[in-house]
């Protein structure tokens, strides 16, 4: 499957495309916001009111793909949480009005799978339409939706996307649980840093794939995951993705990787690099986007303009450079909390 | 003091613009007349349940059922004399 | 596979309160809201220590009395996972290979623990014990660990379709050979979330819920899990084969976040694509197990939908007037309802319908049936428009 178009709302200038003009923008807090667009001026006032944040990201990236492209077959997508913020203001409501006469808005908006339909509603689309919420694994899970899909030939053309908002409530509980660093840290030295934690980001990246197109952006080749593995599983799972595509460790000439400045998530990423991967090229992206359940999409939305021969913002990622080589192949691996890691693969 | 009819339905307009996150559209821009789930303001069923936690939470109204809320949720004017002649 | 709900705590329990056409639903006596004085549930007639030590006698992995932060929707799931995994007979090996998938689904998942995220969220106070487990796939990420899964692991959330989509992608990993086994299901429990939601939008009934009735005024919300194992043909030569999954289709109706089109498109596609996907004409389905939540847009669309797919309306009831609308976890145990009607050639009375909707000449099954049972059909039509049906054929 292949990606044909694809837009993205993120801490930085994604939306315009700025950014593959290698136009950075720095962040400087625990969270790395993301920079909207005037949603007013495309989506209808009647829906945008009643949206939430990720629901007016997930929109606003996809409303533009939907539009562009209205053969779309299918609407898969990934979010870990969805609106969390109408969720728990919500369940503010339930809790300071003592479960009294309760608006409905903010408990409709909060189901996660909002966004899927609210862009099927708009593209009037009745396709297949469905959304994954497996945590640090939602998006990678939608991935393997379109993939089967492709394979089933029950589609020619679908919308792909991982959003993720960040709301006061979700950092609350996220902290709480330990996530973030307590100290500010530079976007520059996040990757670097020794402590625990890292920041907190948000963002909507959306895709079109398609079955066999002329010109595209990038093939994705395949998906893999594993929960609580041991080291030797995690080996174990890479290999099975190498060898179900035919492929030897050297043909991936560059690894996207999900460091985040945490102390306690490096050993992974480390580990991948220096024993299973270690003649690639090593790219980040979470000091460009911070770190979120689904954000190995923003790292494909990087992937594909990389391997569209766009990379003006390339300095701002590499980390470690063992060959000259184009880029060809791009693996993604990502892992949230030590638990849930996915594999992307990538090829031009 | 009471409040008058004209104020009244000023403050409703404005608690309708507040619930209802109605966007580019000022509680003056409301006619008294215009129907409130007509095109113009393009509300629809979920709209008239908000409108049933406004009565409550701002007059102290009661509508039981979504079917009772259409009687009274037609345009302002019909509101705001619903509301007069049940304000506790 | 495996089931717990308002009318029992495993398969054959339910079996026979579906014969006796014996409702679950009544005054909750566990769920703690303002609501349960006024409202009738689907409540699962057991408390959370009762459900632990229930877990513990069930299974040799683990105690979940010593489990920090477990929520009730874990605990049901832990059940019905643990039940549908016996009777499939499958081994801790057969469970870790990479070979064997866990798709799951939940609405309410963690949040079930509603005070404690208030007071997290909001930052009031020290975390509380569940502050890692609000997620909506936590309840997946319990079972995986229990159970040492390795392979594909999913969860959906597609509101109330969400766990017949579970079985519908569960279906197609094997099918494509990513997987050979699959655990599909979903669980959800009772939640002050859910019930002030469905209040909030005045869907909730105050009697218990009367699908297809003339009078209907509602859904009566219930809790529960279910979870089936899939196979393919190559791991269970040696098994019960209980039902084969023939069909299935998706649809979104594109038309309102929380309500069917009047045209029923999303129901309709949905069926239309089981049918096709089935290769099955559309009067060979023996029965549907209707998504019949009891509100009064859903059953008049559901009815719309059934008259234009097919010529003659099938024999049709539906379960939530047992169990309540389990969210999540309906399309699941709806499934298994239907996989029970199958085996045992029987339909069983669709309850509190005393005025039918009588639009189309038909009603519900009234009154427990004996039919011989080849194909049979589930729905369920969640928020966001996502409408999804299944098709369930004798192996």
């Amino acid at each position: 499957m292949y990606i044909t178009d694809l837009k993205a709302i993120s801490p930085q200038l994604t939306y315009d495309n700025e950014l593959l003009e290698g136009k950075k923008t720095t962040h400087e807090d625990q969270v790395y916001n993301v920079i909207e667009p005037d949603y007013m001026e495309f989506i209808p006032k009647g829906l945008l009111r009643r949206m939430g944040r990720a629901i007016r990201m997930g929109v606003g990236a996809g409303l533009p793909l939907v539009k562009a492209h209205s053969d779309i077959d299918a609407v898969v997508i990934g979010t870990a949480n969805g609106g969390l913020e109408d969720c728990i203001k919500f369940l503010n409501q339930i809790v300071e009005y003592d479960e009294g006469v309760l608006t409905p808005t903010n408990f409709v908006q909060s189901t996660p799978n909002a966004v899927a339909g609210q862009l099927a509603l708009m593209g009037q689309n009745r396709g297949y339409n469905t959304t994954y919420t497996n945590g640090g694994l939602a998006f990678e899970n939608a991935v393997l939706d379109a993939w089967l899909l492709f394979r089933e030939n029950a589609v020619d053309k679908l919308l792909l996307g991982g959003i993720e908002e960040i709301s006061d409530y979700n950092y609350n509980i996220d902290s709480l649980a330990g996530h973030y660093k307590n100290e500010i840290v530079n976007d520059e030295d996040l990757l670097s840093s020794t402590t625990k934690g890292t920041v907190c980001g948000e963002g909507a990246s959306l895709f079109v794939l398609e079955k066999a197109p002329a010109e595209y952006y990038a093939k994705i080749e395949d998906v893999e995951q594993i929960t609580y593995p041991t080291e030797l599983e995690f080996d174990d799972c890479l290999e099975l993705l190498l060898s179900r595509n035919n492929l030897q460790v050297d043909d991936i000439d560059t690894i996207m990787l999900g460091y985040n400045g945490d102390s306690r998530h490096t050993p992974w990423y480390t580990h991948l690099e220096e024993h299973l991967i270690p003649n690639a090229n090593v790219l980040s992206f979470k000091n460009l986007s911070g770190d979120y359940r689904t954000c190995s999409a923003f790292a494909t939305w990087l992937s594909a303009h990389l391997l569209n021969g766009e990379k003006a913002f390339l300095p701002h990622i590499e980390l470690r450079k063992k060959h000259e080589k184009e880029i060809s192949r791009i693996l993604i691996y990502n892992h949230f909390d030590e638990v849930r890691h996915g594999f992307i693969l990538l090829s031009k | 003091m009471s409040q008058t009819k004209e104020e009244l339905k000023l403050e409703l307009k404005k608690h309708i613009v507040e619930y209802l996150n109605l966007l580019d559209i000022k509680p003056e821009d409301i006619k008294d007349d215009e129907p409130l789930f007509g095109p113009d303001l393009g509300l629809d069923s979920i709209d008239s349940v908000e409108m049933i936690v406004l009565l409550d939470r701002e007059y102290g109204i009661k509508i039981n059922n979504p079917t009772e809320g259409r009687q009274i949720l037609v345009d302002v004017n019909t509101i705001v004399d619903y509301i007069e002649a049940n304000k506790k | 596979m495996g089931v717990i709900s308002a009318i029992g705590n495993d398969v054959s329990s339910s079996l026979s309160l579906l014969q006796a056409a014996k409702s679950g639903i009544g005054k909750a006596k566990h769920f703690n809201s303002k609501y349960t004085s006024s409202l009738n549930f689907g409540e699962v007639d057991m408390s959370n220590e009762a459900l632990s030590a229930l877990v513990a006698q069930r299974t040799e992995h683990g105690n979940p009395a010593s489990e920090s932060g477990l929520s009730r929707t874990t605990l049901l799931a832990y059940l019905a996972f643990q039940e549908a995994i016996n009777q499939a007979k499958l081994t801790s090996v057969d469970l870790m290979s990479m070979d064997t998938g866990f798709i799951s689904s939940s609405t309410v998942g963690g949040m079930s623990n509603t005070d404690e995220l208030y007071a997290d969220a909001n930052m009031k106070g020290e975390p509380s014990e569940f502050v890692t487990s609000y997620g909506g796939g936590e309840h997946t990420l319990r079972v995986i660990k229990k159970y040492g899964i390795k392979g594909f692991t999913s969860t959906i959330n597609t509101a109330c379709s969400s766990s017949a989509n579970a079985i519908m992608l569960g279906s197609r990993l094997i099918k494509a050979g990513r997987a050979k086994r699959v655990i599909v299901g979903g669980a959800d429990s009772l939640a002050k979330y859910t019930v002030n939601g469905f209040n909030a939008l005045m869907i909730l009934s105050e009697n218990p819920c009367k699908p297809f009735d003339t009078t209907r005024d509602g859904l009566t919300l219930g809790e529960g899990a279910g979870y089936l194992v899939l196979e393919g043909e190559s791991t269970c030569k040696d098994k019960i084969k209980l039902a084969e999954v023939a069909g299935y289709g998706n649809s979104n109706d594109a038309f309102h976040p929380s309500a069917t089109s009047d045209e029923a498109f999303g129901p309709r596609l949905a069926m239309q694509r089981a049918l096709a996907s089935s290769g099955l004409q559309s009067t060979e389905i023996d029965y549907i197990n209707a998504h019949g939540t009891g509100t009064p847009n859903n059953d008049v669309t559901e009815m719309f939908a059934f008259n234009e797919t097919f010529d003659s309306i099938p024999p049709y009831n539906s379960t939530k007037s047992y169990t309540g609308h389990t969210l999540a976890a309906a399309g699941s145990i709806e499934a298994i309802f239907s996989i029970l009607s199958l085996r045992n050639n029987e339909l069983y009375a669709s309850l509190n319908c005393a005025s039918p909707i009588s639009d189309y000449g038909t009603r519900p099954i009234d009154k427990k049936t004996a039919k011989e049972l080849k194909h049979v059909m589930s729905n369920s039509f969640g928020f966001g428009g996502n409408c999804t049906s299944i098709i369930l054929s004798k192996s």
